[in-house]
This record gives structure tokens, sequence and C-alpha cells, in this order.
């Protein structure tokens, strides 16, 4: 009978011993958990602690000199990237999410349509990240193939912002650069006299000789001179709108790739802070003869925008810690000679900076990759603060 | 007060000097991860010259390097093998030319735990019975009857790098035979798995580049191995590997020059500068540098636009044998 279970001092206590040992297992395994997290941190701390210093978090690569490198490129990079990616995902992100709540159509078809967006959102949040890397690099870098891809010793297909010259070496061993015009070669042979431009933006001529001994012998007089038939080489200057298509291997395609990665879940999160938006505030709007726009724009979205924040800031803490989309899209960059110029250049990130140093044979780098670890989860944990302040401040003034 | 002072100064002094231009452009480096220290060392160098050249170098494998090349989006590829006709036809269709430059030797290096005293030196019949699938002794007592009968444990390079790749040819190529992959086998992409496998077991053997067991010489013991000509055991060295009396293990490391990219000013100031400081690039980045003889024929080739390679015949076979006796001009295919 069933009532004998629970009269059965025997079964009673058996009952109760099955729910202390499985009470006992969760707090082994959870307790793991966090011994797992505290020897992780304290190796980190360890081996990466003392590399902190304000040359480290300024500095930049360098070959075979651990001490010597720093992270300065790479937190430029990371921010850049992360802001250029949240500038892009959060609107498109919202708007989803509004049409997503509030403007559910009536139309049969459109109202399919309209789940298959929801199903495809949800099922997008699970893709791994790689995915995305590789998505990024078919769109964005190489633009489906739609234009002829970048390659070095073409012209760039389409490009904005970018003045053309020729370098070329005189017999005075100076480097002299003279306007491109219409010609597009990488690559050109001297054939004429050519108006060059100094440094000060002033203009001389560049003569052309046959052979040396036409050129004077005065060193200062020879950086005027060049011998006819050698090679001049293609220069772009350029400016910081500087622009490109297809985008190639640049931060802007490593941003956009990260936005295509953050996007389901600045739409599902902002989904939920619009759900959490009590009916019957929108019914009072209503009421009051509000056309539906008027009442996301003055009610709605005045009341969830604590919770879309959150989530927001908790997806670029998670854009800014992904290493395999960039690694796709962009290459290992460690660093580059000049920085950033444009949105067209190629620039370290953190979680980049970390998956090479941990894997350098140069044993200091893996100091620099812990050193490396703590500031970007001390990123990581100012966002994520924020995002939780965020929520404890205003979660009470709604309800 | 100070500092507007010698800024002042600095721009005075610039004026001077006003029509000079510094070099600038963008150099693409892709290809072998086991050339890459070396195109790193020669950008460092260069950098500290001309401050404006972007140059950047990618390590996705000799392949994918080979790869780059054909479809024009590198301008020089580094290599850890010569280009293979498959290779070759495809940057062939594609219209592009390079000139085959050899930089550095790389000494392929056989090490065990410092506890094992047992082995002296290897031959390489020794080598194809512990690592060669056919044979895949399971005891140190199966390779000589005076070593102990222990279980080997065999860590080795992931079967995508150039160096399971090399150490394959050398001891199975004949036979068609390739690395075992049984239950004693452990293989990693991550040289650094191999070191920590090795250091940590007294019957461990696994092998590596040169220039890896040099930066990690702790805790790991270089195996002298019998030279098939001389008979003599030679243990691994700068010079041993130079003198080419480390053999069968020392391999040849290339960069492919795109002529087309060597009409720009950058790329053709880039490689005549590593042609100037080659050697002190090659030791820097942890490898053995090359015979004057090669690296001046090598020069040459570059000078005059010589392109093609010298390891694949007419008849698309490939040249083997030492970097000297194949880097002539009467092999160069040109293209």
């Amino acid at each position: 009978m069933a009532n004998d279970y629970y009269s059965n001092p025997k079964k009673e206590s058996g009952r109760k011993l099955k729910s202390n040992v499985f009470a006992m297992v969760c707090l082994v395994i959870s307790s793991l958990a966090v011994v797992i997290l505290i020897t992780l941190l304290a190796t980190i701390f360890i081996s990466g602690g003392s590399w902190l210093n304000w040359e480290f978090l300024s500095g930049v690569h360098k070959e075979d000199n651990p001490e010597g490198s720093g992270i300065g490129q790479a937190v430029l990079g990371s921010a850049l990237i992360c802001l250029l990616c949240a500038s892009v995902a959060i609107p498109i992100g919202i708007g989803t999410a509004i049409f997503l709540e509030e403007f559910q159509p009536r139309n049969k078809i459109l109202r399919s349509l309209h789940g298959l967006v929801q199903l495809n959102i949800s099922n997008l949040a699970g893709v791994p990240s790689i995915v995305y890397g590789i998505l990024g690099l078919t769109t964005f870098v190489y633009l489906f193939n739609l234009v002829p891809s970048i390659q070095v010793n073409k012209p760039i297909p389409w490009e904005v912002g970018a003045t053309h010259f020729y370098q070329t070496k005189t017999l005075g061993r100076t480097f002299v650069k003279f306007p491109a015009g219409d010609r597009e070669e990488t690559s050109i042979k001297l054939t004429q006299n050519e108006m060059c431009v100094d440094a000060d933006g002033n203009t001389f001529e560049l003569k052309l000789v046959d052979k040396r001994s036409e050129a004077p012998k005065d060193p200062e007089l020879k950086k005027g001179y060049a011998l006819r038939g050698r090679s001049a080489s293609r220069l772009t200057e350029r400016s910081p709108w500087y622009f490109h298509l297809p985008l190639g291997k640049s931060l802007l395609s490593a941003a956009l790739t990260l936005a295509l990665v953050i996007l389901p879940i600045v739409i599902i999160s902002s989904q939920e802070a619009i759900r959490a938006v009590p009916r019957s505030i929108r019914e009072a709007a209503f009421g009051m003869g509000a056309t539906r726009w008027q009442v996301v724009r003055k009610t709605v979205l005045p009341a969830a925008t604590p919770g879309i924040m959150t989530g927001a800031i908790l997806s670029m803490s998670r854009a800014i810690g992904e290493a395999a989309p960039v690694l796709a899209v962009m290459g290992g960059v460690l660093g580059t000679t000049s920085g950033i110029k444009s949105l067209m250049d190629q620039t370290p990130v953190l979680p980049v900076t970390i998956y090479r140093w941990a894997g350098d044979e140069n044993a200091g780098f893996e100091n620099a990759s812990s050193a490396a670890i703590i500031v970007l989860l001390g990123v990581l944990l100012i966002m994520n603060s924020i995002a939780i302040l965020l929520r404890n401040r205003y979660e009470k003034k709604l309800s | 007060m100070k500092t507007v002072f010698t800024a002042i100064l600095v721009l005075a002094l610039l004026s001077l000097t006003g029509t000079a231009q510094d070099l600038s452009g963008n150099i693409n480096i892709q290809g072998s991860s086991t050339v890459q220290p070396i195109s790193n060392k020669a950008k460092e160098l260069f950098n500290a010259v001309h401050g404006k050249v972007n140059i950047s170098v990618g390590g996705e494998g000799t392949g994918n390097g080979f790869k780059a090349l054909a479809s024009g989006e590198c301008d020089i590829s580094g290599a850890s093998r010569p280009i293979k006709k498959k290779e070759l036809d495809k940057v062939n269709a594609a219209g592009i030319k390079f000139v085959e430059v050899p930089v550095a030797y790389d000494g392929l290096t056989i090490v065990v735990n410092p506890e094992n005293d047992f082995i002296k030196s290897l031959t390489v019949k020794q080598l194809q019975l512990i690592f060669r699938e056919d044979y895949a002794a399971k005891t140190w007592k199966d390779v000589d009857a005076s070593w102990p009968a222990e279980k080997i444990s065999l860590y080795i390079p992931g079967s995508a790098s150039g160096t399971f790749d090399y150490f394959k040819e050398v001891i199975g190529k004949k036979d068609g035979k390739t690395l075992r992959t049984d239950e004693q086998v452990q293989d990693s992409e991550d040289d650094k798995m191999l070191v920590t496998g090795v250091k940590g077991e007294k019957y461990a053997i696994g092998f590596f580049g040169y220039s890896y067991y040099d930066a990690n010489r702790d805790g790991l013991r270089a195996i002298p191995i019998v030279n098939p000509k001389t008979e003599k055991a030679v243990t691994p060295s700068i010079e041993t590997i130079k003198s080419g009396e480390y053999a069968p293990f020392s391999r040849p490391l290339f960069v492919y020059v795109n002529t087309k990219s060597y009409e720009k000013l950058e790329v053709e100031e880039y490689v005549v500068f590593m042609f100037d400081n080659l050697s002190k690039i090659v030791e820097a980045a942890g490898y053995v540098p090359l015979p004057e003889a090669v690296v001046t024929a090598a020069q040459d080739n570059v000078d005059a636009g010589n392109t093609g390679t010298h390891f694949v015949d007419k008849e698309g076979e490939k040249r083997s044998g030492a970097l000297e006796s194949v880097f002539v001009p009467e092999n160069r295919a040109g293209q």
C-alpha cells in the first residue's frame, strides 16, 4: 500500500539517506568546479601577475623578446572592434526584437514568416563561433567573390579615400615619390622625368639618366637623379576614411563578423526585456489612443531599456573574448608596424594575442600570455559588473 | 620648456633634409610555420631601418603558402620543403613566376629522456624499427637485444606538419611506408606537448625541429644519429648540421619570391636586406646558416630574375639529395 512507504521508519530513513547523499554529491561537484576555477586563476596570477605594468599595457609585440612585449595595440584593437561590433549589432538586434515582440503581423503568410525568423534566431544562438568566422570570410572578406579578390600585384577593385603615388630610389640612395596620375600597375619602369613631391609638399623634378656616370658626382645632387628603366612601385596613401571592396582581411570584417556572432544574443535578451514589460502599461497607452509606434517608443522601450542594456553589455563581453572568428577573418596578427590608420587595417586583439603567445616556443611568452589573460578577465569583470549594476538598479522601478 | 625647445630643434633639423622620403608599402609573407621565425626576425630588423613598411607574416603551413602564392595573395611564401609538381602546375596556370631562395638549414632532432642511458646512438634502421608502421617495435628490447624490455612511448608531430612529412620521407619513402599510429603513439600539432611528454617518461622518444630542441634543452637528450655514409654517430649541433655531417636529418628551408612583387621597391629592399643579414637572421631564429656558395647562387638568381624551381625535373619527378648538388643552375627549370 502506498501509505506504508511513509509510515515505515526503515524506508523513511533510507529516503533521508538518499537525499543527504545526493546533497553531498552536489556539494562535491560544485566545490570541484570552484576549486578548478581557483587553481586556474591562481596559476594565471602566479605566472603573469608580476608582468602587469604600464610598459606591458602600452607596449607592442616584439619577436624573441617577451619581457619587452606588450598589449597596447591589442587592447586598442579589441576596444575598437568591440565598439564597431556593438554599433552594428545593437541597433539591428533591438530593432529585430521590437519587430518580433511588438509588431506581430495578422496576415497568415506573414505570420509564418515571423515564426520562421524567430525559430532561426533561437537556433543561431547555438551555432559555434568558428562557423560565423567562415561565414564572415565569404561574406565580408571575399564579398561572395562578386568582385575580384584583393591580390598583392593587382590594383584594389574599388576604393575611396586613397591617393596613389609611385615611389622609387634615386642614385643618392634616397626614396622619392611622384603622383600616379591614372596609371594603375603595381610597378612601372621609369621612362620619363617625373615631378616628385618631397616630405614638405614641395615639388622637384626627378631626372633620368642612362648610366650612373651621367649623373652629377655630388651625393646631394644625386638625389635628384634616377636610372632610366628603374622600377617604381605603387604606393597608396590612406586617409582615415579609407575604404575598399571587398573588405579583405580588415578590422571592419572582423567587427562585422563578431556582430553576426552576438546578434542572436542581443535579439533574444532584448526580446526577454520587452516581454517583461507588463501588458497593463501597453494597454493603458493604447487606451489613451496611442498608435503602436507611440506605445513602443514612449512606454515599452523606456521600461525595457535596462534589460536591453544588460543583454547588450553581456553580448559585447562575449564579442571581446572571441578568438576563433577573428582568427578566421583577420588571421593571427600579433602586431602591425603603423598601428590603426583606417578601418581597412589589420590589428591584433586580446584573445588572438593570448592564443598566439600561449603557443609560442619561447617560454617567456607564456607569462606574457597569462598577464594578457588577467587584463582580459579584468575587462570582462568590469563589463559584467556594469550589466549587473544596471539590472539591480532599474529592476525594482519596473514592478 | 625643455621639451618645446627640443621639438623646435628636431623640426629645424628635419627641414634641412626635407627631400628625404621614407620607404613605405606593404609586404605579405605567408607559408610554413617553420620558416616563420626567420621571416619574423627579418621583419623586425628591416622595420628598425624602414619603419613605414607594413610586413604581415603568416604561418598557415607550406602547402597553404604555395596556394597563396598561386592565387596572388602573397609576395613571398615560406616553405619547409621544395615546391611539388602539383603546386608548381597551379602556380604556372595562374601565370605567376617566382624565384626559389634557400635560406637556412633545419636539423630534425630525435630526443629521449635524460634518464634513458642505454641508447648511445641510433641508426636509420633502428629508427625504422621504432617509428615505422610495418615494424612498430613494442619494447626497446625489440630494437636492440641489450636494451630493457620496456614499452616504447612515441611522441610525434601531427601528420599535417612539414616535420612529420620530412621524417616520414627519410625513414619510409623507399618502401612507401608511413609512421605508426598505434596506442603507443601520442601525436600533437603543438611541439610543446611533445617536449612535455618526453620529459615526463623515462622510456619515451620523440622528434621535432632543431631550433625547438635548442630552446628547450632542459630535460631532453638529443640522440646522435649514425650517418649512413660515414657510419659515424653525429650529435645534432649548429656545426654538424652546417657541415652536412648530421645526415640524413637536416633539411633546407626556402622562401619563394613572386617576381612581379620583386619589382615593387619595398619587396626588393626587403629581399636585398634579408640577403645582407641572412646568417644573423637565421641564427637568431635558431636555424643553421647555409654555405656561402648556395647563398651567392640564390642571390644571383634573384638579381637576374632566374625563375623556376631546381627540385622538379623535366619529367615532373622530384629531385632529392644534398642542397649543394641539387641547387645548381643546370637543374633549374625556368618558367
